[in-house]
């Protein structure tokens, strides 16, 4: 209640109304939950470390990951020490530069895929859960197409026959900033398998939300179908859809790590899991760069985890039992 | 007599489920005057809230007019378009809901709920959008619009929650207002005032008001005409004095006997049995299973309805052979 002034009736001068909308409510519950705040913190540094990690890292990109001469002064598999504080891995390179420069196509990864994934998901779910009948029925039979197929094995043979087709290390320029050809492709391929899950979430959140009395209030309003989705059930599942968001961009960067430690992923872009397969066949020689690539990946998924938990657990409290 | 505003005629509306179709709107005929308050009176279940959506043809699925004619203004409402339909929501004939608490789209402010409606609608600047909204909620007896509008569903009242619903289906001004127990689920002191509200408002801006409900005390308070409808049948159309005081139709005198009345130690009749299934209606008239006057005619053809007096409907075979008890008997 208004704290009220007893001589006029008015609100006492200087009170400030606190704000009350979703978003206020939920960072304040939010900032309680010491789990998700301390992977907003990871989150923020991952992010730091991703923009400026080619500023920080004490020795430069490795150019060609595959070339066979050492690169650094022949400092092979070198154990860590104060020249090399994470040690130097089979190339020669030093995998703290490594995981440094690797920061930002990590980022890059989990942030893509997740916005293709999210924007096919959004399309295909909304559609298939506001109209339902025979449309939600194609959609969701092709949904499943995609479910059953075999994700993994046609992950490892579309990037394998498309990365070749782009030819080794060849890159495009956006805004700027030189993108990999190779990474992008291994990026859209996750993300065609990667949507079906969540477009059945959001699926399942429109037939939740159409349901409602509010968007029957609406409708006797006149508002139009394009109208109802993208104005009153799209924001209603907003939460949702960012806590899958986040929990996706985590999911994404350890898939890239797993298909590129697996070989299959961009040889020539040096992210995480491509530091783990090189030095694999060396690792009771090298363990150092196979465990401080390994923590940068682990870090920064829980990271993502821990937000997505806490961004859950403010956004949608109900759910929290 | 006044003018005809809307007029149903025949109206089906079935739901198609899997269990079978709910007949839930079966034949139903009425009209609606220009700046009457018509009551719509029936136990739950009985079509009335189905007949208010099939009128602004948003029945929900698996819901489907299927037959009839709803003419407003001279216009059948059923050959229309979706976008003409659109068009006539809010601006020509809008709804108010049973539950203010879920009618509202909880993550909006009200001020952006009441800016959709009007943006909808018309093309009008921010400020005097702004300067529509405030005048509404003032309309509607909000006070300190210029802050309440800045607040969210949640932070409001029932009460208040409700004049925020009404607020936005007053919006446009429509000229056919449906209330669908718009009082139901509010404190009764909130009940009188929000009643008291609607007939204020119903005067000023001289729209027609139906009232759907099932308290027979707010449909002796606000209308001047009664529709009584049982498992999706009409059976009884009067004005509202003559109807509590000489019903027609067995259960509009059940539901007049149902009411509790301080003023005289009686004890409260049961309507016996309950609505019936609508997937298989009972045979001939609705009715005939919970009447105690049923005969064997009730039960092989459905009665229709007949002017027993002037401006008096009944859809009952055995009406002149039955006397029943108005509300001071």
């Amino acid at each position: 209640m208004t704290p009220m002034n007893p001589e006029n009736n008015k609100p006492n001068a200087g009170y400030k109304r606190r704000s009350a909308s979703q978003w206020a409510v939920a960072w304040r519950r939010f900032r309680r939950n010491k789990a998700g705040v301390a992977g907003l913190i990871i989150v923020l540094a991952v992010v730091f470390v991703g923009i400026f990690g080619d500023a920080l890292a004490p020795y430069p990109a490795f150019p060609n990951p595959k070339a066979l001469t050492p690169f650094y002064n022949g400092d092979v598999r070198t154990p860590p020490s104060s020249k090399y504080l994470l040690g130097t891995d089979v190339l020669g390179t030093d995998v703290l530069s490594d995981i440094l420069h690797g920061t930002k196509y990590a980022l890059y990864v989990g942030v893509v895929v997740t916005a293709i994934t999210m924007a096919i998901a959004i399309v295909v779910g909304s559609i298939a859960g506001y109209f339902g009948s025979w449309i939600d029925n194609v959609l969701m039979r092709l949904t499943e197409v995609f479910l059953v197929f075999p994700s993994l094995l046609f992950i490892l043979i579309f990037v394998r026959v498309f990365t070749l087709g782009a030819g080794a290390g060849a890159s495009f320029n956006f805004l700027g900033i030189s993108i990999p050809i190779g990474l992008t492709i291994v990026i859209f391929v996750l993300a065609v398998f990667n949507w079906p899950g969540d477009a059945r979430m959001i699926r399942g959140e429109f037939m939740r939300i159409r349901e409602l009395e509010f968007i029957e209030a609406e409708k006797a309003l006149g508002a139009s179908n394009r109208r109802i989705i993208f104005r009153h059930i799209l924001p209603n599942i907003l939460s949702s859809i960012i806590v899958v968001a986040s929990l996706t961009i985590a999911y994404a960067i350890l898939l890239e790590a797993g298909v590129s430690f697996l070989g299959f992923g961009d040889v020539n872009t040096m992210t995480w899991g491509q530091i783990l397969e090189n030095n694999f066949s060396d690792m009771r020689i090298v363990w150092w760069a196979e465990v401080f690539p390994g923590l940068a990946i682990l870090i920064t998924v829980f990271g993502f985890n821990l937000l997505g938990d806490g961004l859950s657990d403010a956004l949608n409290p109900r759910l929290r039992d | 007599m006044a003018e005809t505003l809307l007029k149903i005629e025949g109206l089906k509306t079935y739901f198609f489920t899997e269990a079978g179709i709910v007949k839930a709107v079966d034949n139903v005929s009425f009209d609606v005057r220009k700046g009457e308050s018509l009551g719509l009176v029936g136990e739950s279940g009985s079509g009335k809230t189905v007949t208010a959506l099939s009128v602004l043809r948003i029945v929900p699925k698996p819901g489907k007019i299927v037959e009839g004619k709803i003419e407003f203004k001279g216009e059948d409402l059923l050959e229309k378009n979706e976008t003409e339909m659109q068009a006539m929501r809010g601006r020509e004939i809008a709804i108010i809901f049973q539950d203010p608490s879920s009618s509202l789209n909880p993550i909006f402010n009200v001020e952006t709920q009441l800016r959709d409606v009007l943006l909808a609608h018309e093309k009008i600047s921010k400020e005097e959008c702004r300067k529509k909204i405030i005048d509404l909620m003032n309309l509607v007896g909000i006070p300190e619009a210029e802050i309440r509008m800045r607040e969210f569903p949640h932070q409001f009242s029932g009460g208040m929650k409700q004049r925020v619903a009404i607020a936005r289906a007053l919006a446009l001004q429509p000229t056919l207002l449906f209330a669908d127990e718009p009082t139901t689920s509010l404190d009764v002191t909130i009940q009188a005032q929000v009643l008291d509200l609607l007939e204020e408002l119903k005067k000023k801006l001289g729209m027609s008001l139906v009232m759907i409900t099932h308290d027979m005390g707010i449909i002796a308070k606000m209308t001047t005409r009664v529709v009584v409808m049982y498992a999706g049948n009409v059976c009884e159309i009067a004005k509202t004095e003559d109807l509590y005081e000489h019903p027609r139709h067995p259960y509009t005198a059940l539901l007049l006997a149902a009411v509790p009345r301080l003023d005289r130690k009686k004890k409260l009749r049961i309507i016996p049995g309950n609505i019936p299934n609508l997937i298989e209606p009972p045979s001939g008239c609705r009715f005939h299973p919970r009447c105690e006057y049923a005969t064997g005619k009730c039960a092989e053809e459905p009665p229709v309805l007949e002017e027993v007096e002037p401006e008096h409907f009944v859809a009952c075979y055995e009406w002149k052979n039955i006397s029943l008890k108005g509300e001071n008997h």
